[in-house]
């Protein structure tokens, strides 16, 4: 009996020290919870755009073979993120500045929110086709992974604000002003090639938030192989 | 005119003779771009036929946010057949358009449109400089593999991020073992065994890009000379076997000396007041009559061992002895007891056969007044039950000097025995009971403690009474000394 007790108090006392150990983790600096550094912060992010970029990117190439199966389609298309100007190649990013590109980074992530709801609400309604119930989840998937990157985005610029590292210049406008509204929203219902289109820009749009986050965390953090 | 008719056919049939040959060119066909760090980017075409006459190709490309049409920057860089766009004309997450022109002097041939963004197409190059080293442990070798990364790729800034591969095939095998590496650029490769060639090749990836090809072939031999150290462990394993047998036996040939050792013998309990020798020795008969007071007797008699009562001894003044000296005999009583707080077993003197000799002594008369040290007196009195549970009391109605008390005549409880408790600060002093006058009244003799002594006198004496203030060995005698030693407090039941 003795020794069932024994161990029913080990237990509990294991468990209890645990939970000393693994406090909660939080961004603002409260009470009885474990503060992440900025470099796990942005380790965090960036996996998760890693994430995005590459389930979007997977969908995108199974939607092309199965609707689309020849290849090379020619289509001009223009993305409703197209204007937002962003670097296109390294030297220009590299040349922006940390507050530039945080702001863009931003609004690249803002611009997207509702319209992967509505792709999401949309491929799952179309629910004749086995593809659309995997293309869905999919869609869900990346719709909160982005919800997720978001939130990771501002707590690390509010990080940076405090550490000094980031002027407060950067402000959060609101997606509206930037983002015209674009084509598709008005034309009610999604149809496949939107949603081809849809993939197709947010698989761009999510390697270049990838790409821009790197580049935030090397130029901001100063290790030597980032 | 037939002449020149026959020249005109000739000449048309040499004319169309050659002209077959010689045609526009062929449609050709864009293959492939790619792009080794994600900064430049290069593609290849493949010509069609070129009709038979010197044909030159011309890339064209139109750009997504870039109004117009441009040519192909550079055609050498790359090799025949091929279009280098360097850093100035790259741009990352835009669509190019790419179309080649081939021309010659009857005419042109276009390729289909060739859409691309670079984002799509990175390859990297096969990572340089593998290198194999062995290192030789007791147990088993194992491989260390280092290499480097692309020479063109950055991964300083963070422009791209680098994920390695390898795969290893032992000898002639077909089989290739993959391993991941993520992004360092070492990997030790443990399951080698000694005795044969290991070929490994490493390959990468850049973001979400294509694998590179695999590097070149790296080989190496493990050599078997391994193998002679065996004999030696197996040895010094055998050795150190046979030491801890013959360990083992030792401990069993003495294992009682061990056991006595590691768990030394822990002390009985000892209930207080309980002879456990006694109740050992003898049957329950003999408890009952250990605790059982006769009547004749003191019942102050036996393995109360460890007592620390103590006892008041009560007056001394002569003036009271005198009137009552033939009393002072049966003023005595005899006991034992151990003040003692240890256990002496062996001690003991108080034993059954003391009681019986104490038997007849009992003329006492109503009054058996058995004293200790501190603070009580005790009375028997003449009770017709015997037994031991009903203890009575006299309480002291007053002390009149040191060594003269009063006590109460009526009874406090039905037994025999009277308590009182001595005032405080009394100093712990034997005294002989010079008389006991009535029954409520002691007479004590005035004499310290120290004069005593046991005598031998009646060969009921049990033990020298040893003046220590706290663990004074008392014993009895009966004699008529008008001597009271302490006495243990009689249970109190």
């Amino acid at each position: 009996m003795e020794k069932v007790l024994f161990a029913v108090l080990t237990l509990v006392y294991l468990e209890l020290s645990m939970r000393v150990v693994s406090a909660p983790i939080c961004s603002y600096g409260q009470a009885g919870c474990h503060v992440p550094s900025l470099a796990d912060l942005f380790e965090r992010v960036i996996q998760q755009s890693s994430r995005m970029h590459s389930v979007s990117s997977d969908l995108h190439s199974d939607f092309e073979q199965y609707f689309f199966p020849r290849k090379n389609l020619i289509g001009k298309r223009k993305c409703h993120t197209y204007d937002i100007l962003t670097p296109e190649d390294k030297e220009n990013a590299q040349r922006l500045g940390r507050e530039q590109l945080t702001e863009v980074i931003v609004r690249l992530l803002q611009a997207w929110g509702e319209p992967l709801s509505e792709l999401y609400q949309s491929m799952s309604q179309d629910q004749n086709q086995d593809f659309n119930l995997y293309s869905s989840n999919k869609a869900l998937e990346i719709s909160d992974i982005l919800h997720e990157l978001k939130d990771g985005v501002t707590i690390i610029t509010e990080k940076m604000k405090l550490l000094g590292v980031l002027s407060n210049t950067v402000g959060y406008n609101s997606p509206e002003s930037l983002v015209p509204s674009s084509a598709f929203y008005t034309q009610g219902d999604l149809d496949s090639m939107d949603h081809h289109d849809l993939l197709y820009c947010f698989r761009r749009d999510s390697n270049k938030a990838k790409n821009y986050l790197r580049i935030l965390k090397c130029t901001t953090l100063p290790e030597p192989d980032c | 005119m037939r002449r020149d008719l026959r020249g005109a056919l000739l000449l048309l049939l040499t004319a169309a003779v050659q002209s077959s040959s010689m045609s526009a060119p062929g449609k050709p066909v864009l293959l492939s771009c790619r792009s080794p760090e994600k900064e430049t980017f290069t593609c290849w075409w493949e010509p069609g036929s070129d009709g038979g006459l010197p044909t030159t190709h011309h890339l064209y490309y139109e750009r997504e946010r870039l109004e117009g049409t441009y040519e192909c920057p550079d055609y050498l860089s790359a090799g025949r057949n091929s279009c280098f766009f360097d850093k100035n004309h790259t741009s990352i997450w835009v669509d190019y358009y790419l179309t080649v022109m081939a021309s010659n002097a009857l005419g042109n041939a276009t390729s289909d449109p060739f859409k691309m963004d670079v984002m799509e197409i990175v390859k990297p190059d096969a990572p340089g400089n593998v290198t194999l080293r062995v290192e030789e442990r007791e147990a088993s070798p194992c491989l260390h593999v280092r290499w480097m990364p692309p020479s063109n790729t950055d991964t300083k800034s963070g422009w791209v991020t680098i994920k390695y591969e390898l795969r290893v095939k032992k000898d002639n095998s077909n089989n290739w073992k993959e391993y991941t590496s993520g992004t360092q650029t070492h990997f030790s490769l443990y399951s080698v065994s000694p005795g044969g060639v290991y070929t490994v090749q490493v390959r990468c990836l850049l973001d979400h890009g294509s694998w590179s090809e695999w590097s070149n072939t790296t080989f190496v031999k493990i050599s078997n000379y391994l193998q002679n150290e065996r004999p030696l462990s197996m040895l010094i394993s055998i050795l150190s076997a046979i030491l801890f047998i013959m360990a083992g036996l030792i401990l069993i040939a003495k294992r009682k000396s061990v056991k006595q050792w590691v768990l030394p013998p822990v002390p009985g309990p000892k209930i207080r007041g309980i002879n456990s020798q006694l109740l050992q020795s003898g049957g329950s008969d003999d408890v009952g009559n250990v605790l059982i007071i006769k009547q004749s007797f003191p019942p102050i008699y036996f393995v109360w061992e460890d007592q620390m009562e103590d006892y008041l001894i009560v007056t001394e003044n002569e003036d009271w002895l005198s009137s009552n000296s033939q009393k002072r005999k049966k003023s005595l009583i005899p006991a034992c007891f151990h003040f003692d707080s240890e256990i002496h077993s062996k001690e003991s003197p108080c034993h059954q056969n003391d009681w019986e000799k104490d038997e007849e002594i009992s003329q006492v008369d109503n009054n058996n007044k058995p004293f200790t040290n501190t603070g009580y007196v005790d009375f028997q009195r003449n009770v017709e039950n015997v037994d031991v549970k009903h203890v009575d009391y006299s309480r002291v109605k007053e002390v009149k000097s040191d060594n003269i008390i009063f006590l109460e005549k009526e009874k406090v409880q039905s037994s025999g025995y009277i308590h009182f408790q001595r005032q405080e600060g009394i100093p712990e002093d034997y005294s002989r009971v010079k008389e006991v006058e009535s029954d409520h009244l002691v007479v004590l003799q005035k004499q310290n403690a120290a004069d005593l002594s046991c005598k031998d006198e009646g060969n009921h004496y049990t033990d020298c009474a040893l003046h220590k203030p706290r663990k004074p060995h008392v014993c009895t005698e009966l004699s008529d000394s008008g001597y009271v030693d302490t006495i243990p407090a009689p249970p109190l039941m």
